[in-house]
């Protein structure tokens, strides 16, 4: 017999189709729950209005790390090729007029750290990567891959509670309702 | 979320645009239009002279800045139509309307016929003309005429005769406006079709392939007869690609510009939303990175080859004054508006869109003025037997005039072209999705 203490991931509750998901959606949303997530076995359009989903603010890194590549790029081709060691190539000038010859570079850093920031940057948002997911502990959670959408709220939500929370997922039509102990320690 | 729109919202009959509310915008243009075209004309065929010389200048800068952007809307409806696309069918009319200006065109260009005017223009005819009259090879004349500039045309004569010029102009004209007439003619035919199936969304579809061809050649060659040609010792391979880049993004401006005033006037209201706005300004953003891509790899290569007759261009642009114009357009027609569309919520903002469409179509006036005019002073000056210069004073005034003329020619047959048709395609069988569009 275990004896292990478990942590509740929160209630998992199954829904039929897409539509019957988006409207439950728009339900939990509209209840004010802030740590929750819908699962699907394709992407449904307009389901993160429905969850109430804000914008990410991913894009304001990005904005800053192309920023930063453009700065770097000035930066290094003009104190090597201007300052340190400027090298003359079919008599071009090595001064401020020469920066026709570093646009490349300016656009492949833009691009380049505009594009690390977007992936470190959305690994770290959405908590990537990680080696499980205690929602995995779910036996019928294998058929969201299949034909099953999912509705998860999580207990550290501060509106979470053991009955309520359990009466509104069966109140906005899931099934199989389902209490999920996180089993990964 | 606004409500999904479904067939109730679609009158059976489809909106038009009624005539009584732009009855007078409509004669002002046609007025001013009409008359400024004849009178132009007139004048560009008789005339004669330093004024005359500069007019002819001002007149191909002004008819090549509206041509570039009815070239536009001929690629939004061919590209709309061969990518299959949904999202834009409730504007795709409009797009149709701006494209079908095109064939109309050729009255704007009936000057740029007659040899009085090309010999300001094009000094490549007027050293054909002199040098080659009748005889029979003309390469082998250029190539033995006493002007040793000539030999460089000798070598072009394949391309650069007037014979195959003519032939060429009627090509465009006959070609391109044909295609758009038909892949218009089948949307609208749908319009009043009893049974609105398929039949005539497909017809422009298969149709929209050969168009697009003809409209990618008729865009390039258009652009090196009429700008690159004024100068007929530069070459530049990227110029087709950059004229098509600002024509793309300035039509999709006029695009845009007319789904907001139509809809301040209470048309297109149930069919085109925010996110129809929210895609066309993120066309606009893609082709200003685009414009700005293309224009600069023209300037790179050739700045780093330096060849003598491939800088010339740029030589002449960043003398004296012409330098801040071009330096104005790096950051003017590029900077600015890449850093002000890089927002999603402005894309969807019709105030905002309303001021940066105006101020895009600003930037390309001085982008045409920056292909065309620095040429002015040099060749009206070796005409016209007097020193060269790189400024004729005085010359803007006539820039001023031809584009309001040409712009109030423009605008009539546009207006005219959305008047003689629904709004949008009721009967197309993605209106429902295009006017429940989310992206």
């Amino acid at each position: 017999m275990s004896t292990k203490v478990r942590r509740v991931y929160g209630y998992l509750a199954e829904f039929e189709n897409a539509s019957q998901l988006y409207k439950a959606a728009e339900k939990v949303r509209d209840a004010g729950f802030k740590k929750w997530d819908c699962y699907t076995p394709y992407p449904v359009h307009g389901l993160d209005d429905a969850m109430g989903v804000k914008r990410s603010i991913l894009p304001y890194f990005v904005f800053f790390g192309g920023l930063t590549g453009f700065i770097t790029a000035i930066a290094l081709a003009y104190t090597t090729q201007v300052g340190l060691y400027p090298t003359v190539v079919q008599g071009k000038p090595a001064n401020i007029f020469t920066t026709a010859a570093f646009f490349p570079v300016m656009f492949e850093l833009t691009i380049l750290f505009s594009g690390f920031t977007v992936l470190f940057g959305l690994l770290a948002l959405i908590g990537l990567p990680r080696w499980n997911h205690p929602i995995f502990a779910s036996k019928q959670f294998k058929r969201v891959t299949d034909d099953k959408f999912f509705i998860a709220i999580e207990a550290r939500d501060a509106k979470f509670s053991a009955e309520n929370t359990k009466s509104l997922l069966a109140e906005i039509g899931g099934d199989n309702i389902e209490l999920v102990e996180d089993d990964s320690e | 979320m606004a409500h999904q729109v479904t067939s109730k919202d679609i009158p059976i009959n489809g909106e038009h645009l009624e005539e009584g509310k732009i009855a007078t915008l409509k004669m002002i243009c046609g007025g001013v239009g009409g008359i400024g075209l004849l009178a132009s004309i007139i004048y560009l065929v008789t005339g004669s002279g330093e004024a005359h010389g500069s007019y002819a200048f001002s007149w191909l800068f002004a008819v090549f800045f509206v041509t570039t952007i009815v070239l536009g809307g001929c690629f939004w409806t061919f590209l709309h139509n061969l990518s299959n696309s949904g999202w834009g069918t409730s504007v795709r009319r409009l797009m149709e309307n701006l494209g079908f200006v095109f064939p109309f065109m050729v009255v704007l260009f009936i000057p740029f016929l007659f040899p009085g005017v090309q010999q300001y223009l094009y000094e490549w005819m007027t050293a054909y003309r002199d040098v080659v009259g009748d005889s029979a090879n003309a390469k082998e004349a250029l190539l033995h005429d006493s002007d040793p500039h000539n030999h460089l045309l000798a070598v072009k004569t394949f391309y650069l005769n007037p014979g195959f010029w003519y032939a060429r102009i009627a090509f465009y004209f006959i070609g391109l406006g044909f295609f758009i007439f038909l892949v218009r003619k089948f949307s609208i035919a749908q319009d009043t079709d009893d049974k609105p199936g398929t039949k005539n969304l497909f017809a422009a579809r298969k149709h929209s392939s050969w168009s697009m061809i003809i409209f990618g050649v008729t865009l390039t060659f258009l652009a090196l007869d009429f700008v690159m040609a004024l100068d007929y010792s530069w070459f530049s391979t990227m110029f087709g690609v950059y004229v098509f880049a600002g024509s793309a993004l300035n039509s999709m401006a006029v695009l845009i510009l007319t789904g907001i005033f139509l809809q301040r006037m209470g048309y297109l209201k149930n069919v085109v939303t925010q996110e129809h706005y929210h895609i066309m300004g993120k066309l606009c953003f893609a082709f200003t990175v685009f414009w700005a891509y293309v224009s600069f790899s023209q300037f790179f290569l050739i700045w780093y080859a330096n060849i003598t007759e491939e800088t010339r261009y740029f030589l002449l642009r960043n003398t004296e004054n012409w330098n801040l114009l071009s330096l104005a357009l790096v950051f003017m027609h590029f900077g600015l508006p890449f850093l002000a569309l890089l927002r999603s919520d402005v894309k969807k903002s019709s105030k905002f869109m309303t001021i940066f469409c105006f101020y895009i179509l600003f930037m390309h006036v001085l982008d045409v003025y920056h292909m065309i005019i620095p040429e002015r002073g040099p060749s009206v000056g070796l005409i016209i037997d007097h020193h060269p210069q790189l400024w004729i004073s005085g010359s803007w005034l006539g820039d001023i005039l031809a584009l309001v003329i040409a712009v109030c020619a423009f605008l009539f047959v546009y207006l005219r072209n959305l008047t003689s048709a629904a709004l949008y395609p009721h009967r197309d069988p993605r209106i429902l999705e295009s006017a429940n569009l989310h992206n």
